[in-house]
C-alpha cells in the first residue's frame, strides 16, 4: 500500500501553504434558532491547522448543527466562520473546500466506488486518467484497493464509510467535517475505523472536526474535545483535561461514569464525605463551610474492602474484562458503582458487607443551597 | 411479495431437511392462492387481447390471415396520426419532466410540508373534466400556439402530472435526497451538476416508470384530440373503424404494443443493479474485476 504526501494529493491548482498543512478554523460568537428552539447560543470555538477535535455532547445539543453551519450547509443567525481569518459566511458548500463523511452511507449508488472517490476531481477538471489514478491511490490508502469497482450495495457499512472518507480526501479538502460516521457501524468496525481515521489524518496534517455523541469515540481519537449542552460549548481541552478536570458537573457526568454522593463543605477548600475528608478540585472556586454538597466521584475514587461491620452491602457486580464494577448500597436511597481490579472484585459476592472510602480528589463538588436560607 | 416468501421457504427445506413436508404444505397453500387470484386477473386481462386478435386474423372462410397488419402501415392517416401522436408524446414528455424533475426535487428537499399538498393538487387534472381543461388550457395559451397540435402537448403534460409526480415521488422517498445533495456539494457540485450527475441517474427508474405511463396516455388519449379537432393515433383508430373494423382493431393491438415494450425496457432497466449494467466499463477503465 502507498503511502501518500499531501504533495502527492496536491490538486492542479497550487494552494496557499498554510492550506497545505491544515487550516485554522474558528466559529466567533455562532447563534442558530429554529422557531423557538435555540440549536446554537453563541457558540465559541477554535481548531488549530491540523488538529483534529471532536464535539461530543447529547442528542440536540447543537454539535451537528454548528458542523453544518461551518460546512456552509446551514447560516447562522448571530456570529462569523473564519477560514484561516477570512469571513466565509457568504461562500457557497461547494465552494469553501471541506470534505465531509455523513453519518448515513452518502455514497452515489450509481456510481462504483472508483467514480465515488473521483467525483469532486471529475468537478475539478482532473483529466480522467489522473483522476482514477489519484482515487485508485485513495482507495488504496483507506484500504479497499481490491474494491475499486463495486458499487455502494456491494459493500459493507464499514467499507461505505471508507469509500466516503476517501471520497471526502480526494478533494484535498482544507478542513474534514465528519458528522457522527462511525454510529451506523458495529463496535468492532467501529473501533477499526475510528483509528484508521486517526491515523489518516494525522498523516495528512488536515484540520478535522468530528461530531458524535460517543464519549469513548471522542477521547480516543480527539487531540481536543468540546462538550456541548444546550447550544453552548461547556467546556473544551485534552480528553484527559475534560475527564479528569471537568469544568462543570454535567461535563463530569456525561463524559464517562459517575457517583452523586450527600457530603458536607469542612471549609473553603475541603468537603467531608462518607466520613472522609477530601480536597476539593483545584479549578474550583472557594466553598462556603458547614453546607451541603454534591460530591461527584468516579467509579475507580472509590475503594471498597470486605469488612464485617461495614453498614454497606455489595447489590451487585459486573465483568469488564481487566476490571470488575461493584454496585454497592450505602444506603436506601444511595447506590454507587466501583470500579475494582478483576482480583478484588472477585473476591465481593453480592450481599457482603463492605467499607467504601473515597480516595484522592473529588471530579467535582456541586454546592448545595444553605438550609437555613443564608447566601 | 408470494414468490419471495416461497423461495426462502424452500431454502431453509434444504437445510433443515425433516421439516420439508410440513414447508412444502405451505409452499401448496401459497401457490393455490396466487393461483386463485392470478386467474381471474389473466382472464380479465388476456381474453379481451385474444379476441381481438383473432378477430382481426379470422377470415370469412374459415381461415385465417395477417392481411389486418401487414395492411396497416399503407392505410391513409395512419402513419401521419402515428407521427403526431409520437410527437406529442415527445413534446409532452419534454415539458413534463422539465417541470416535475425540479419541482419533485424542490417539495421534498425544502419544501416537506407542502407534499400532503402536491398529492392533492397533483390529482386534479384526473378529477377535473377534459373540457374544463381545455378551456383553462385555451384561455392562457399564446394565440400561435393554438394554431399548432402541440397545444395538445401542453394539456397532455397537465393530464400526465398525476402519473409523473407519482413516480417521483416514489423514487424521493426511496432515497436518502438530502444526504445525497449535501455529499455532492461538500464536493464543489453546483445545483446544476447535483442535479444531472448525481439525482437523475438515481430517480432512473421513476423517471422511466413515468414516462412510459405519460406516453402510454398520450397515445390512448382520445377526448382532448377529438375536442381539440387534430387526428391523434386514438382518434384515427375511432374514424378508421367506420371503415375497416378489421384493420382498426388492428392498429389498437399496436398502440397496445408499443407501450409494452416500453414497459418491458422499464422492468430491466428498473430491476438491474448498477454494478450489473456497468462492470464491463468499470473493468476496462479500471482493470479491477469485481
Amino acid at each position: 500500500m502507498s503511502i501518500l504526501s499531501r504533495s502527492e494529493l496536491a490538486p492542479r491548482t497550487p494552494r496557499a501553504p498554510e492550506a497545505a498543512r491544515g487550516s485554522a478554523v474558528e466559529l466567533v460568537g455562532v447563534s442558530r434558532h429554529y422557531d423557538k428552539l435555540r440549536a446554537l447560543d453563541d457558540l465559541h470555538l477554535r481548531l488549530e491547522p491540523g488538529e483534529l477535535v471532536a464535539l461530543l455532547g447529547p442528542s440536540g445539543c447543537g454539535k451537528t448543527t454548528a458542523l453544518r453551519i461551518l460546512a456552509g450547509f446551514e447560516h447562522a443567525d448571530r456570529g462569523l466562520v473564519l477560514v484561516n481569518g477570512r469571513e466565509v459566511a457568504s461562500v457557497p458548500p461547494q465552494r469553501r473546500d471541506m470534505g465531509m463523511v455523513f453519518q448515513s452511507y452518502s455514497l452515489f449508488p450509481t456510481m462504483s466506488a472508483l467514480d465515488n472517490v473521483g467525483f469532486g476531481l471529475r468537478l475539478r477538471g482532473v483529466a480522467r486518467n489522473e483522476r482514477q489514478r489519484r482515487a485508485r491511490e485513495l482507495l488504496e490508502l483507506v484500504g479497499l484497493a481490491e474494491w475499486v469497482g463495486h458499487f455502494p450495495h456491494q459493500l459493507s457499512g464499514g467499507q461505505a464509510q471508507r469509500v466516503a472518507l476517501a471520497r471526502a480526501l480526494a478533494i484535498e479538502p482544507r478542513v474534514l467535517l465528519l458528522d457522527e460516521p462511525l454510529s451506523a457501524l458495529d463496535a468492532k468496525v467501529r473501533v477499526q475505523l475510528r483509528e484508521h481515521i486517526r491515523a489518516l489524518q494525522q498523516r495528512l496534517g488536515i484540520t478535522t472536526l468530528f461530531v458524535t455523541h460517543d464519549q469513548e469515540e471522542a477521547l480516543s481519537i480527539a487531540d481536543r474535545v468540546g462538550v456541548m449542552r444546550s447550544g453552548r460549548l461547556e467546556q473544551i481541552g485534552t480528553p484527559a483535561e475534560v475527564y479528569t478536570q471537568p469544568a462543570t458537573a454535567f461535563v463530569a457526568s456525561f463524559v464517562g461514569s459517575v457517583n452523586r454522593l450527600a457530603g458536607t463543605s469542612v471549609n473553603a477548600r475541603s468537603v467531608e464525605v462518607l466520613g472522609v475528608r477530601l480536597p476539593i478540585p483545584p479549578g474550583q472556586g472557594d466553598l462556603v463551610a458547614s453546607r451541603p454538597v454534591e460530591v461527584l466521584l468516579r467509579p475507580e475514587a472509590l475503594r471498597v474492602s470486605a469488612d464485617r461491620e461495614g453498614r454497606a452491602l455489595v447489590t451487585g457486580r459486573a465483568f469488564h474484562g481487566a476490571t470488575m464494577r461493584i454496585t454497592v448500597r450505602i444506603d436506601a436511597a444511595t447506590e454507587v458503582v466501583a470500579a475494582l481490579s478483576a482480583l478484588e472484585g472477585s473476591l465481593l459476592e453480592a450481599g457482603t458487607a463492605v467499607r467504601l472510602e473515597p480516595v484522592g480528589t473529588p471530579l467535582f463538588v456541586v454546592p448545595g443551597a444553605d438550609p437555613e436560607g443564608n447566601p | 411479495m408470494a414468490a419471495l416468501g416461497a423461495f426462502d421457504v424452500s431454502v431453509r427445506d434444504d437445510r433443515l431437511g425433516g421439516a420439508r413436508s410440513v414447508s412444502m404444505t405451505r409452499l401448496g397453500r401459497l401457490r393455490w392462492w396466487r393461483l386463485a387470484i392470478l386467474a381471474p386477473a389473466g382472464l380479465f386481462f388476456f381474453v379481451p387481447l385474444i379476441a381481438a386478435v383473432r378477430f382481426c386474423v379470422d377470415t370469412p372462410g374459415g381461415g385465417h390471415s395477417l392481411a389486418a397488419f401487414t395492411s396497416l402501415v399503407g392505410q391513409q392517416g395512419f402513419a401521419p396520426s402515428v407521427w403526431l401522436s409520437l410527437r406529442l408524446a415527445g413534446v409532452a414528455l419534454a415539458i413534463s419532466l422539465a417541470l416535475m424533475v425540479p419541482t419533485a426535487i424542490y417539495v421534498h428537499l425544502r419544501l416537506p410540508r407542502l407534499r400532503r399538498a402536491m398529492d392533492g393538487v397533483t390529482v386534479l387534472p384526473i378529477v377535473i373534466a377534459p373540457i374544463i381543461l381545455i378551456t383553462g388550457v385555451l384561455s392562457v395559451a399564446p394565440s400561435w400556439l393554438k394554431a399548432t397540435p402541440y397545444l395538445l402537448a401542453l394539456e397532455y403534460a397537465v393530464l400526465a402530472m398525476p402519473f409523473m409526480y407519482r413516480s417521483l415521488d416514489a423514487g424521493l422517498r426511496a432515497m436518502d435526497l438530502a444526504t445525497l445533495v449535501d455529499a455532492a456539494r461538500s464536493l464543489g457540485s453546483r445545483w446544476s451538476t447535483t442535479m444531472l450527475r448525481v439525482l437523475v441517474p438515481n430517480l432512473r427508474a421513476a423517471i422511466i416508470s413515468g414516462s412510459v405511463l405519460t406516453v402510454a396516455l398520450v397515445f390512448g388519449e382520445y377526448t382532448m384530440a377529438t375536442l381539440d379537432q387534430y387526428q391523434n393515433f386514438s382518434v384515427w383508430i375511432y374514424v378508421f373503424s367506420q371503415s375497416s373494423a378489421q384493420v382498426s382493431v388492428a392498429a389498437s393491438l399496436f398502440g397496445l404494443v408499443l407501450p409494452w415494450a416500453l414497459l418491458f425496457a422499464i422492468s430491466f432497466l428498473a430491476t438491474a443493479k448498477p454494478g450489473r449494467l456497468r462492470r464491463h466499463r468499470v473493468d476496462v477503465t479500471g482493470g479491477e474485476r469485481s
